[in-house]
């Protein structure tokens, strides 16, 4: 167990990331990259942007309450130090994200109540339910909720977010890619730890999947509204031609062309990468894919 | 620094004196902010017109202009923010506020 | 922010306050003194000779050192959630990651000393006062008490390691004292954020000042003997270990705790 988490000491995060991809950013992006002018200008586009970077705000608020409080609850000091790694992350998310909120217009006093206006009550339930478990001090059900559930899933919603982004908005597609580097660190400790763990102790494998079976619900309930709530592939079109933005050439993901895919197919390719993913994932640590209950 | 001294005791009246902030190698702030931090040489080290120290971390602040009573400076390797005022030894030191 | 010829000391202060407590700032703060560096000091830092007693003396004084660090990333790890609002999160989350550093760097620092199960001897040698120490403080956190887990962490503990580092740096071998030397790098920031903290929260509030009085009464003992021990093993003379509580002394005056 010890070998493997030698790959996640603080002297190769240091490395990787304050020395790496984030040095000379500023709040995750180039210095100087603005928010295009059509996102801050467009109604129906600003509200957009603001509904999509509260759930990221929310998300990363969770994950930085969870992996802190999983230090103490950490069985070997390696383990602990990597969360620390961890913690600093979640909360470097949650700046570069509340920043871009302000950057969007969200004043200060009204960061709080914009959070609860759009916030998604399903990932907010997502989150109490992971930081019940956190506050019972409950290692393995926290790094399931946290690093295998939570960040396993939302790593391909940042990439498909990414890819999205990359040409139309390059502040937040360069936002978004340093969160990734991150993530990637968090999925692999979780799988590893969890895996690890499993095998070690096979006991704990109908325990583990019933945790997924419980929290995996409110992540998948998330992301279905994220589509059904935006903006469709004419309405944007719609918009930038009324605005006089050239439509840049639509980024591609997993084969669909983001700019020009219905809400349904978004939903019908990320839920299967989703799902294909995770499932691959949790046989890989040696679970077994259970059906979410809906509570 | 003496109080005594017409060359560096503190001025509280006329114009303020300016001072060119060069780095002086202090490395525990972003490199935009080193210039206004050096390391304190101990109790024989000579403070300029336009220094203090930290009293929280022993690191002498530098400011560009001469130094007064009232004055606020920042000390950005502890994070304290302090207020200018003179100590019973008619000295100007900083004062924490919190 | 204070760019090209705007003067810092003119920042609104509360801007400055929220600056300095961003990861922003703590990314850029650090790479001045770590970047190059590899657990803590140079590569090509040379390992000094150290006689069976002496190397024996540092082994044990490390040990102590990581039970204090050990106490230290639990402690911010923990008051992350207690804490009042998002920016102070922030900081202490950069504050974890700071500890979990000196951990592994004076974990590390046991292995190039030829200790081949540190977390073993960490718990064989450490002193049990600052056992002791580390049990009350996570008592403080798990019973989300902010002003007194932040008191015993961030003044208390902080302070005392930030003036024995200073003195142990003064006669350590280079390799340990370079580690110890980014450790106190770090703790300025940490020490600072905690008497700032607590200064706001002290001012009129006679309840919580008289708390943190009883706090300060019973962990004193526990931690000045633990670093009285450490600084003995390290050499330092004993009239010179009286000034060893000097800069916590002053630190706890000026919260108004004569």
């Amino acid at each position: 167990m010890t070998d493997f988490l030698k790959g996640y000491d603080i002297q190769y995060w240091l490395e990787s990331a304050p020395q790496g991809y984030l040095e000379g950013t500023e709040y995750g992006h180039q210095p100087g990259e603005q928010e295009p002018p059509v996102v801050l200008q467009n109604e129906v586009l600003h509200e957009q942007a603001i509904r999509s970077t509260v759930q990221l705000v929310l998300g990363e608020r969770c994950a930085l309450a969870a992996s802190s409080g999983l230090i103490n609850a950490a069985p070997d000091e390696a383990s602990k130090r990597f969360l620390a790694t961890q913690t600093l992350d979640e909360a470097r998310h949650v700046e570069v994200f509340t920043h871009r909120l302000h950057d969007l217009g969200v004043k200060k006093s009204e960061l709080e109540s914009t959070l609860k206006e759009y916030g998604n009550p399903n990932l907010v339930k997502f989150a109490e339910l992971l930081l019940e478990k956190v506050d019972k001090k409950d290692f393995v059900a926290g790094v399931v909720g946290q690093n295998v559930i939570l960040e396993g899933m939302a790593f391909r919603v940042f990439e498909m977010l990414h890819a999205a982004n990359e040409s139309a908005n390059p502040k937040f597609a360069h936002i978004l890619s340093g969160t990734i580097a991150d993530e990637r660190r968090h999925v692999g400790f979780g799988e590893n730890r969890i895996g690890s763990l499993v095998r070690e102790n096979p006991d704990r494998k109908p325990d583990i999947e019933r945790l997924q079976k419980e929290m995996s619900y409110y992540m998948l309930a998330t992301f279905g509204d994220a589509f059904r709530q935006g903006p469709s592939p004419e309405e944007v079109d719609q918009i930038l031609e009324k605005e006089g933005v050239k439509r840049e050439k639509p980024g591609e993901w997993q084969g669909v062309k983001l700019g020009q895919a219905t809400p349904e197919e978004l939903e019908g390719v990320l839920g299967d990468t989703i799902l294909k993913e995770f499932k691959l994932r949790l046989g890989r640590i040696g679970i077994e894919y259970q059906t979410p209950i809906q509570p | 620094m003496s109080a005594g001294d017409p060359l560096t005791a503190p001025q509280d009246e006329g114009p303020r004196r300016r001072f060119e902030l060069d780095d002086r190698g202090f490395d525990e702030v972003p490199r935009k902010y080193r210039k206004y931090y050096r390391r304190w040489q101990g109790p024989d080290d000579e403070l300029a017109p336009n220094e203090v120290l930290c009293p929280v971390c022993k690191v002498v602040v530098r400011s560009a202009r001469e130094l007064r009573v009232g004055d606020r400076i920042y000390c950005m390797a502890c994070m304290t923010r302090m207020r200018i005022v003179r100590d019973d030894q008619g000295r100007l030191v900083g004062e924490c506020e919190y | 922010m204070a760019e090209g010829g705007a003067d810092l000391h003119q920042m609104d202060p509360e801007a400055f306050r929220e600056h300095v407590r961003s990861f922003q700032f703590w990314l850029d703060a650090v790479e001045g003194y770590l970047e190059g560096t590899e657990y803590g000091h140079q590569p090509d830092t040379p390992e000094a000779i150290l006689e069976p007693l002496e190397r024996d003396r540092l082994i044990t004084v490390l040990c102590n050192y990581c039970m204090g660090e050990t106490a230290a990333l639990e402690g911010a790890g923990g008051l992350i959630a207690i804490a009042p609002n998002r920016a102070t999160k922030v900081f202490l989350a950069t504050q974890t990651v700071d500890e979990g550093r000196h951990l592994e760097v004076l974990v590390h620092r046991l292995r190039e000393l030829g200790v081949a199960e540190p977390e073993l001897e960490i718990d064989r040698r450490a002193s049990p006062k600052l056992k002791s120490f580390k049990i009350r403080l996570h008592e403080f956190v798990h019973g989300r008490d902010w002003e007194a887990a932040l008191f015993a962490q961030n003044v208390i503990l902080e302070a005392m390691e930030f003036a024995v580092f200073h003195r142990h740096a003064r006669t350590a071998d280079p390799r340990t004292r370079e580690i110890l030397e980014g450790i106190i790098k770090d703790e300025r920031r940490h020490i600072g954020f905690g008497e700032n903290e607590l200064g706001r929260r002290l001012r009129g509030n006679g309840d919580v000042r008289e708390r943190l009085r009883e706090v300060r009464r019973e962990l004193d003992p526990l931690v000045l003997g633990c670093f009285e021990e450490t600084l003995a093993s390290v050499g330092t003379p004993s009239d010179e270990r009286v000034d060893l509580s000097r800069s916590y002394v002053q630190a706890v005056e000026r919260l108004g705790f004569a």
